[in-house]
Parts: structure tokens; C-alpha cells; sequence
């Protein structure tokens, strides 16, 4: 891990309008995350990790403030830049897999390939990598109701990490499985931080899923109040 | 027959179809370069089959009446196109619907009543009779019913429409059988069909109790066939063995000619350099004094069946204007729920591809790409298995039965091979617009809140 910060949050508001009410998410807020470091986002139900998460990995647009991801101030670009922006530099993986049923574990894992310049056989070769290193190597044939949430979960992982991305967002990455598959799930996400130096920014409800990250960050009605260094 | 070279040239100035042909170039382009993302497509349209199966029969059975219905317009707005060369002239009585003429006007018809030595002369011509008759003398049924062109048997190849489709080989029989017609007046073509239909072979003789001149019973010999297509149930006699047996008619009647004898020319068709050239020889006809018990009028033939389609005019502005565009319309819908159902469904997948780094226009164009598949596939399927199938041999109507004049049936054209695929496409891309949009608008924040 280096000190060089890789996503800068400056003085971020986000709120949103309902009628006349104005209903404020986060209130100018503003953080670091190193290079390599592997950051828990915690917090009560609409504290407004979810949408710092979003907001960090390009989903949405914050209403003031600014959000530099690497060198690119991704707070100013349009939908179409962000989408493109995502391809290369972000990675999400959901808290419900969110895999697409029709296509195979290969299939779903090779989706953000078929966005790049790659050849099929460039594609083929990045796809079997990552699903060796998230171990379905033997199930690449199958599609998501052939397998189990913990296995779902894992090429969830491998589709976030199959671009090679700057970031890894992970929102509630063990929300829906058991001890066990939950544990796996966080020696992966572990694991690509400690041996490949990735990112990862975990927003979690589970004090044992966030003592895993490196760092703590709590959020309470939209603003930081405390963290907590492992 | 036109040449290949004057085919590609028609081809390549027609714009409809250099703009489908660029289209199609580009579909291939797009599909060679997004092989994965159609696979995708098809994996997408595969998830709900039931939908996507009734999606497709609907789209089928629309494409094919919007085809059925193009035949019938496509093959009237061929025979209404003026040509602006080698026009056909069409010479009728004037003032009868059905037209009776001497056959002595023939000969001044076909020199146009040319008188001074600039007058216009027509390139060629061509006069017809009919004659139906049966091979049973006391009914006609389809099984025993002939009908005959009666003309000069030279004039077929170079007179009749759609000589110039016939194969080297049919040609080669067309023109033997033509000089053994000329030799023996007795002998006569039948069409392939029609010969099937009597049960009868090349080189049999019959006799026929004629139905249009009375006590005009003739006997015929086969002595070739006409080919599959337009001539399939038609016939070929020649004029000059109906003007005999007319004489005959007289001699045996003590110089009593029969009651048709000066009704035997029903048409008399020319043909004329340009536009300019019949409006000249139209004059020569009408002022010539020649043609004047009964009168006679002349017309380019496309006008002549123009005119005869006019008692038709409101059943075919209806098909065109009403029943296909109505027919389109329904296709869209038919599409545009289908893909509205399946993105409602799948707005959660949406957001998914778009966290993925999908762009907004990117899923709108996989939304309008399953529409346009589901279109363009059972489009082609519709207008490719309807091309084949009724076109061909085992149908008994000859084409799509829809009697209007003298045409009971419409063979479907090679056009509507594309037609197909077009009509389906169109109206599935068009039916996709707004599902595609609602698809390309998905807010993520607002279906992953909504998730949590």
C-alpha cells in the first residue's frame, strides 16, 4: 500500500429533492483512500454509505463537491464518460451477485471484456485467470441458479476484477451468505489486496466483515464520525 | 433479355434498394464486430421462449399478409407503370367494355394507318382473339376447360410480357414448337398446368366444343408446352386456323357467315418507340377513317389496364393505405409490448450492464437489436417459406388466389424476399424506440436503492 491517495473526496454534498423537501444524504464530506488499502464504510441504515459508495465508483453525481478517481476528476464527466470510465477503472460487486441468469459463470465474467478492445482470444485468457484465482475453474460452464451463493458471490468478485480496475467497490459483499461462504468471499477480497495491491472500498453491516478491511471509516447522518485503523 | 450488366445498373439506381443493400452490409459489419453481444441477444430473447415464440408467429403471420398484400399492389403497379420506351399500344373497340373488332382492321392496325411516308409505324404488333373451349361437350369444369390466345404463333416471343424469364432451354422449346405451329395451323402450345389439369401429353389431338363462338368446335394437336409461371395455364392457337374455320363456317352455310365473324379481333396491341411516337400513332388511328364501324380506341396498355382497374380503385387504396399500413402498425405494437414487458422485467440487468461500464446508448442499441433480430428473422422466415411455397409446383392456385379481372392469381416476387426481412426489421425497430429508451434511462442508484 502506498500514502499516495488514489480516490480524493473533497467537500462532497449529495441530496436529493422530493416535492419541496430537500433530503440531504451527505453533508460535505471528504476523505482519502490510498493506493492498495482495503477501506470499510460503516454505518446505520441511511447513513449514507451506499451512496458514498456510488458516488466514489461513477453511479451517480454528487449535487456539490468534487471526486478525483486516479488522475480523473470524475465528479465533472457525463453518463456516457462514466460508463466508459467504469469499464477500465472500477469494479463493483454486489451485495445480491446481481449475475445475469442467462449467461454462463464464463459468460458473466467475460461481459466487461466485450466493452474493450480485446481479442476473443486475449478475453479467454483474462476470463480463465480470474476464475482460477477465485477457484470455479470447474464451474465456468454453469449458469448462476446451477450455483450456490458463495459460488455466485466468487464470480461476482471475478467479474469485477477481470478489467484489471483502479478500484474495487464492494457494497455488502457477504450481506446474503452463510458464516462460512462469507468468510471465503473476504479472504479473496483480502487476498487481492495483499497480493495484487488493489483497492477495495467495502461499505458492510458486519463489525467481523469490516475488521477485515485495513481501515474503518463510520458514517452518521451523512458525514464521517469516526475511524478506526487496524 | 435484359443483361446481367443492365440488371446490376438497375439494381445500383434503384435507392430503396442501395439503401436496404447498405444496410444489410452494415447489419453484417455490426454482427461480425459484436459477435458476443449477439450472442447475448439471442441468450436474452431465449429466457422467456414462450414470449419470444408468440412474438415471433405474430410477427410471422403479419409479415405474411403485409407480403400477400404487396404482391397484389406490386404486380398492378407493374402493370399500370407507364414505360418511357417501347411502349405497348392497346387498340379496343371504343365504346364496349368488351371489345369485338373485324379481323380486317388487323392489317392497317399493325402498319398504325400509316398513309404518308413520315407517318409513324409501329415496331411491332401483335392481334389477339381468344378462344375456351371444353373437352367435355356438355360442362365446363376445370378439368376439361382450355382457354387459348389466338394470334400470329411469331408474335409470342416478341409481343407477349415475360417471354424474356424463360430459360435458354424453355426458349429453344418455345421456338421449335412455333414453327410447328406455323406449319400445321391445327397445332397449339398448352401450358404445363393446364396440360396436367386435361391430363393430356404433347403430341395427343382433341377436340374442344367451344364456348365463345358457337358451332365453332375445333380439333387440336399438342405440340409443346408452355412453362411453369404466367403461360402455366394458358394457351397458344393460331389466329389464322379461327379465321379458317370461320370461312368454313360460311361455305357450309350457304355464305352465311357466323354471327362473330366481324367480332373476332378483340385486341390489337403495338409497339412504339416513346411516349411521342404513340401519341402520333394514336392520332393516325383516330383520324384515319379506317376504323370506324365499330370505333376504336387507343391507349398504351398500362393505361388500358389502369383504366380497367378503376372499378377496383377503392378495395386498393384501402389495401394499400388502410389494411397494410394497419397491418405495420400491428407488428410494432405486437414487438413494442413484447420488449416493454422484457425491460420492465429486466431493469435490474440494466443497471447491472451499466455498472459494468455499459453505455446508455450501448444497452439502448441491445434492447433495439432483440427487437430487430425477432423482427427481421420472422420477416424472412414469413416472406421466404410464402416465396416457396406458393410459389411453387404443389400449390394448386398458381399464387396467391385473388381474382380482380382477368388474374386469379398472384405469384409472389423475388422483391419480397427482402421485403420481408425489411417490414419486420422496420417495424420491430420502430416498435423498440420507447421500450429501448426506458431501457437507456435506467437510473442505478434509483433500481439498486430500491434493491437495498
Amino acid at each position: 500500500m502506498t500514502d499516495e491517495p488514489i480516490v480524493q473526496v473533497r467537500n462532497v454534498h449529495k441530496y436529493f429533492v422530493r416535492g419541496s423537501e430537500q433530503i440531504d444524504v451527505l453533508n460535505d464530506l471528504s476523505l482519502d483512500v490510498p493506493e492498495g488499502e482495503f477501506l470499510a464504510l460503516m454505518g446505520p441504515s441511511g447513513s449514507g454509505k451506499t451512496t458514498l459508495l456510488n458516488l466514489i465508483a461513477g453511479l451517480d453525481q454528487p449535487s456539490e463537491g468534487i471526486i478525483v478517481v486516479g488522475d480523473q476528476i470524475i465528479s465533472d464527466m457525463s453518463e456516457a464518460q462514466l460508463a466508459r470510465w467504469r469499464t477500465r477503472h472500477v469494479g463493483f460487486v454486489f451485495q445480491f451477485y446481481h449475475l445475469l441468469p442467462v449467461l454462463t459463470a464464463y459468460e458473466n465474467v467475460e461481459l466487461p471484456l466485450l466493452l474493450l478492445p480485446m481479442s476473443p482470444w486475449q478475453r479467454r485468457k483474462q476470463v480463465e485467470t480470474v476464475l482460477d484465482l477465485v477457484g470455479l475453474t470447474d464451474r465456468m460452464r454453469h449458469r448462476p441458479g446451477q450455483l450456490s451463493g458463495g459460488q455466485q458471490q466468487r464470480v461476482g468478485i471475478a467479474r469485477a476484477i477481470v478489467t484489471d480496475p483502479t478500484l474495487i467497490v464492494a457494497d455488502e459483499p457477504t450481506g446474503d451468505l452463510d458464516y462460512k461462504s462469507a468468510d471465503e468471499i473476504l479472504n479473496i477480497l483480502g487476498e487481492l489486496t495483499q497480493s495484487m495491491g488493489k483497492t477495495i472500498i467495502m461499505v458492510t453491516h458486519d463489525p467481523k466483515s469490516a475488521a477485515r478491511a485495513g481501515r474503518i471509516l463510520q458514517l452518521e447522518k451523512g458525514q464521517l464520525v469516526r475511524e478506526v485503523v487496524a | 433479355m435484359p443483361s446481367n450488366m443492365e440488371q446490376l445498373v438497375a439494381f445500383l439506381t434503384d435507392p430503396v434498394r442501395l439503401l436496404l443493400l447498405a444496410a444489410a452490409i452494415l447489419g453484417v459489419y455490426l454482427v461480425g464486430a459484436n459477435r458476443r453481444s449477439l450472442v447475448f441477444i439471442f441468450k436474452s430473447l431465449s429466457r422467456n421462449k414462450i414470449r419470444t415464440v408468440l412474438s415471433v408467429i405474430a410477427t410471422f403471420f403479419l409479415v405474411l399478409i403485409v407480403t400477400s398484400v404487396w404482391t397484389i399492389l406490386y404486380k398492378l403497379d407493374q402493370m399500370t407503370k407507364e414505360q418511357s420506351k417501347d411502349l405497348k399500344v392497346m387498340v379496343t373497340e371504343k365504346w364496349q367494355a368488351r371489345s369485338q373488332m373485324p379481323l380486317t382492321y388487323a392489317k392497317p392496325l399493325a402498319s398504325g394507318a400509316a398513309k404518308r411516308p413520315d407517318d409513324v409505324k409501329p415496331q411491332d404488333d401483335m392481334a389477339w382473339s381468344f378462344y375456351l373451349g371444353s373437352l367435355d361437350p356438355t360442362k365446363l369444369t376445370p378439368e376439361s376447360i382450355v382457354f387459348f390466345f389466338c394470334m400470329n404463333p411469331d408474335k409470342f416471343p416478341t409481343m407477349m410480357d415475360d417471354v424474356d424469364q424463360f430459360t435458354a432451354p424453355q426458349r429453344a422449346d418455345l421456338d421449335r414448337s412455333i414453327e410447328l405451329m406455323k406449319r400445321d395451323k391445327r397445332k397449339v402450345i398448352i401450358g404445363v398446368k393446364r396440360l396436367e389439369a386435361i391430363n393430356k401429353k404433347v403430341g395427343e389431338r382433341f377436340k374442344l366444343t367451344c364456348q365463345n363462338f358457337k358451332d365453332l368446335d375445333l380439333e387440336f394437336e399438342i405440340c409443346g408446352t408452355l412453362p411453369e409461371g404466367r403461360y402455366a395455364n394458358a394457351g397458344v392457337m393460331n389466329i389464322d386456323y379461327l379465321q379458317d374455320a370461320l370461312d368454313q363456317y360460311a361455305r357450309d352455310h350457304r355464305g352465311i357467315p357466323h354471327a362473330q365473324a366481324d367480332k373476332v379481333l378483340m385486341f390489337e396491341f403495338l409497339k412504339t418507340d416513346d411516349i411521342v411516337s404513340f401519341q402520333r400513332l394514336a392520332e393516325q388511328i383516330t383520324t384515319s377513317g379506317l376504323f370506324t364501324s365499330p370505333p376504336v380506341k387507343v391507349e398504351t396498355a398500362s393505361s388500358g389496364v389502369a383504366s380497367f382497374m378503376d372499378a377496383y380503385r377503392d378495395l386498393l387504396w384501402a389495401m394499400r393505405w388502410l389494411l397494410a399500413p394497419a397491418i405495420l402498425v400491428t407488428i410494432s405494437l405486437v414487438i413494442s409490448n413484447a420488449i416493454s414487458i422484457s425491460v420492465r422485467e429486466r431493469r435490474t440487468e440494466m443497471a447491472v450492464l451499466k455498472v459494468l461500464g455499459f453505455t446508455p446508448m450501448r444497452i439502448l442499441f441491445l434492447v433495439i437489436g432483440e427487437a430487430v433480430l425477432v423482427g427481421a428473422v420472422s420477416g424472412f422466415a414469413s416472406s421466404g417459406l410464402a416465396y416457396w411455397l406458393i410459389n411453387s409446383d404443389w400449390n394448386p392456385m398458381g399464387g396467391i388466389p385473388f381474382q380482380i379481372g382477368w388474374m386469379q392469381a398472384f405469384r409472389i416476387p423475388s422483391d419480397a424476399l427482402w421485403w420481408g426481412p425489411a417490414v419486420g426489421g422496420g417495424a420491430a425497430f420502430v416498435g423498440s424506440i420507447l421500450p429501448a429508451l426506458s431501457a437507456r434511462n435506467v437510473k442505478v442508484s434509483e433500481v439498486f436503492s430500491k434493491i437495498a
